[in-house]
């Protein structure tokens, strides 16, 4: 059996159509601040039998036919993308970091499994008329997943998200990522054993061998897989040329894995998804060829995938509004309850819970890839499978703004909510000690220790290493009993002597206290205001304003 | 200058690096000014308490000076117990730079200490009977209160070594940030966002060191991003450090974190160069 020259060239036209109609609504989303999945689906919404194949039945047939031979090439074309896909997702999943945050990773993930996996398994296992299964032969299979379905975290977009609140670098955003990659593990090996269990009761290799076989692999491929890809990619990333010669490997390794997976009657994305556990592990793997084969799987493979999710299902014929709130409360309540439970019993404080399980919620492209997946297999029905989507996608938009919302302790501690107007002092004071002693009294409603003491710290700190910076910059500071930094600014039009390293007078004197046990937070405050004084042009304009309000507008914008 | 180290420990063997290690404790001895004890695990026999004795006068000790610990047991639980009780701050060991699969998942004794230390722990790589100063230190620090001690202390011992070079690592890692790709397609604005990090830290780097008013020896830095803990163990190694200096873990490191490795455990696993772990 081959494709003939006109099958050949529906194939590419198809192609062409789903990236071309995937790169133009992803841009567009991406501009609308959204995430560029978002917009693929919508693409592959509109393109497929919602939309165009309503309008236009006959051209929509023809471009994406769903009997003949084009339609296998294709569902090849979406199975290598998926299988991609977890394999560059198994790249970035961490398991070092798990382990160094392991306490509050741990719990923060497994009850972000638990208590989803059992509230959704629970309730469509014992209420079948709930959401009903394709049929009764199915109905534990189907309760299982649908378990794990509104139990999986998605890591890109948690990750973005991270990056976009700029909360990636911090304490709560290591949680976060660390808990949503043992997740995805945890997640992944489930939805594998339960299609393990499918293919049981369709006559394949029994259960039990699967289970086997399958621990063999995962302990196998962590353990010794890990060691021995390490030593390959030294070698490959040493004489082999860039990149190709890792991004073969990378991909050689990923499709056995998914081949062995495959053969022993789990799908082949658990076997891509370990193996890039197991080479993303390795300290050689340059973060480069990670840019690289991300950029590589989420240009090409990622859009057909996303797009041929919308050409499978009508999803206004199968719209059915009581199983998309029923899918959208369990997986909202669960997720963000069960983490934010985990992070609490972790060791996190009530409103970093919160942050956590609100982080944890976004289900996005691996919900939809279990979707999918579930879909060929039988498991669930279109109705389901649109419901599935919708919460992915919803989950994936109220995420950010949720955890935007609380955050309010990694926001205080920000240079731009510590300088506020009521922290300004427009002074003449030619006395260092008296300036200094005005700035402390600005902040005495937030420490608590004895003020004359912070002066003294202070000042004998100056006399050995004065804080003098340059372009009129100086940083007197301290670390104090305090539970959170405080900042004042004194602006002094004259100038007095800091002994700053450029030997201008100080105008400007940012008093910067600490926390006595956060070295760091200080250093990174420090580094804040440092880099924001590199233009001495712009400091000059700021030492002339003489409205407070004005003066902090601008300085949060140098 | 406070005392660096006031007693030392040493785990003395019979084996034929034993008496380079005596010889370079020695001079470490002599360097900090310190007390030793020498503890050896095996049973007290009038023929090995000769033996012993014989190593440790070759290696220039006066062994009437001398305090000499036997017990019997496992070899790393006795050496951290006894050094603990005799109260010493530096325990001195020797380690090959790298143990075999097999033992290093069963874990050697060497290991083990550096693992389960209670006080700070000096591993020699190549103990020489001829051994020489230190001249080039490398430090890696996270910037918390603990790295900050280690890098002082660092810099007291190099000044005593009148050191040649004296470098301040730091590593950072972002782990998933190459997921963030899949938002856009393009690598630009990870790419920034990780540019900025790196200059962040330099940032950071800077004020610490002027922070810490170090005097006279120059203070070289370096940030790197990559794996914690493996890419400064890999910088020290490739810079030919004669010596590495950590924090001690906050964590004592376990079997599992054997399997899957993180911070200090890289250095743990192959030894970038002679390792001082500070507590």
């Amino acid at each position: 059996m081959h494709l003939s020259s006109g099958q050949v060239v529906i194939f590419f036209l198809s192609i062409g159509v789903m990236l071309l109609f995937a790169k133009l609504f992803g841009e567009l989303f991406n501009k609308l601040k959204q995430p560029a999945i978002i917009g693929e689906i919508i693409a592959g919404i509109i393109l497929g039998p919602t939309v165009f194949g309503m309008l236009f039945p006959g051209i929509f047939n023809w471009l994406f036919p769903q009997t003949n031979e084009v339609k296998i090439a294709l569902d090849g074309i979406t199975t290598l993308a998926v299988v991609l896909l977890l394999l560059v997702s198994g790249l970035e999943v961490d398991l070092s970091t798990v382990l160094r945050y392991r306490k509050t990773a741990v719990t923060t993930s497994l009850m972000g499994i638990i208590f989803p996996f059992t509230l959704g398994f629970g309730l469509i296992y014992f209420y079948p008329n709930l959401i009903s299964p394709p049929n009764d032969q199915l109905h534990l299979a189907f309760a299982l997943f649908m378990g794990t379905a509104i139990a999986i975290s998605s890591l890109p977009v948690i990750a973005k998200i991270l990056m976009d609140l700029n909360i990636f670098k911090t304490q709560v955003g290591f949680i976060i990522i660390s808990a949503a990659m043992l997740n995805d593990l945890i997640g992944w090996l489930i939805f594998s054993l339960i299609l393990g269990m499918l293919g049981a009761t369709t006559g394949g290799i029994s259960f039990g061998f699967t289970l086997l076989l399958v621990m063999f692999f995962v302990f196998f491929t962590l353990l010794f897989g890990r060691k021995i890809s390490n030593k390959f990619i030294s070698v490959i990333q040493d004489k082999f040329s860039f990149p190709g010669g890792i991004l073969n490997f990378i991909l050689i390794a990923g499709f056995f894995g998914a081949a062995f997976t495959e053969f022993i009657g789990v799908h082949a994305i658990l076997g891509a998804f370990i193996v890039g556990i197991a080479i993303g592990d390795s300290a050689h793997l340059k973060e480069e060829t990670r840019l690289v084969i991300q950029q590589f799987i989420t240009n090409i493979f990622a859009p057909l995938f996303f797009v041929s999710i919308g050409l499978r299902v009508n999803f206004i014929a199968n719209f059915n509004l009581t199983i998309v709130i029923i899918i959208l409360i369990l997986a909202m309540v669960g997720k963000v309850a069960g983490s934010s439970l985990g992070a609490r019993i972790g060791g996190m404080d009530k409103k970093d819970s919160l942050t956590v399980g609100f982080g944890m919620c976004s289900s996005g492209a691996m919900g939809i890839i279990l979707g999918v997946l579930a879909l060929q297999y039988g498991l669930i029905q279109e109705e389901i499978f649109v419901g599935l989507v919708i919460m992915a996608l919803f989950t994936s938009i109220v995420s950010a703004p949720l955890m935007s919302y609380f955050i309010k302790k990694e926001k205080s501690y920000r240079l731009e909510h510590l300088i506020t107007p009521d922290m300004i002092l427009f002074s003449n004071s030619n006395e260092k000690n008296e300036l200094l002693r005005q700035l402390i009294n600005l902040t005495e409603k937030t420490i608590k220790a004895d003020k004359e003491r912070v002066l003294k710290g202070i000042l004998e700190r100056e006399e050995t290493n004065p804080t003098g910076i340059s372009n009129y910059l100086a940083i007197p500071h301290a670390r104090v009993n305090l539970t959170k930094p405080v900042a004042a600014v004194a602006v002094h039009s004259n100038g007095i002597n800091f002994d700053a390293v450029d030997g201008l007078p100080t105008k400007i004197i940012v008093l910067l206290l600490t926390p006595e046990n956060e070295s760091e937070l200080q250093l990174r405050l420090l580094a804040e205001i440092v880099r924001k004084f590199k233009d001495k042009s712009k400091i000059e304009n700021l030492i002339a304003i003489k409205s407070k309000e004005e003066f902090v507008e601008c300085f949060n914008k140098l | 200058m406070n005392q660096i180290f006031s007693k030392l420990g040493l785990a003395v063997t019979f084996s034929p690096t034993g008496k380079a290690l005596l010889k370079e404790t020695k001079r470490l001895k002599e360097l900090f000014s310190a007390e030793l004890v020498l503890i050896h695990v095996g049973e007290k026999k009038p023929e090995k308490e000769e033996q012993l004795n014989q190593i440790v006068s070759q290696a220039g000790y006066d062994l009437d000076k001398m305090e000499v610990i036997w017990s019997t047991g496992d070899p790393a639980n006795v050496i951290l117990e006894k050094s603990k009780s005799a109260g010493v701050d530096l325990l001195i060991a020797g380690a090959l730079e790298k143990e075999s699969m097999l033992k290093y998942y069963v874990g050697s004794v060497a290991r083990k200490i550096m693992r389960q230390t209670v006080s700070s722990v000096l591993i020699l790589k190549s103990p020489s009977e001829n051994p020489k100063s230190f001249k080039r230190f490398y430090v890696s620090t996270d910037f918390s209160p603990q790295s900050e001690r280690t890098v002082r202390l660092a810099y007291d011992f190099a000044l005593k070594e009148n050191c040649e070079e004296f470098v301040i690592l730091k590593d950072f890692y972002i782990p998933g940030l190459a997921t963030t790709v899949l938002d856009s397609g393009s690598i630009d604005e990870t790419e920034s966002i990780r540019n900025k990090w790196q200059e962040e830290e330099e940032e950071k780097m800077r004020i610490f060191v002027k922070e810490l008013n170090l005097k006279p020896i120059p203070i070289k830095t370096k940030c790197l991003y990559g794996k914690e803990g493996w890419e400064t163990s890999n910088y020290a190694r490739e810079n030919k450090a004669d010596i590495f200096i950590v924090s001690v873990p906050a964590k004592k490191f376990k079997f599992i974190d054997r399997l899957f490795p993180h911070e200090d455990e890289y250095s743990f696993e192959s030894l970038p160069s002679n390792l001082l772990i500070v507590r």
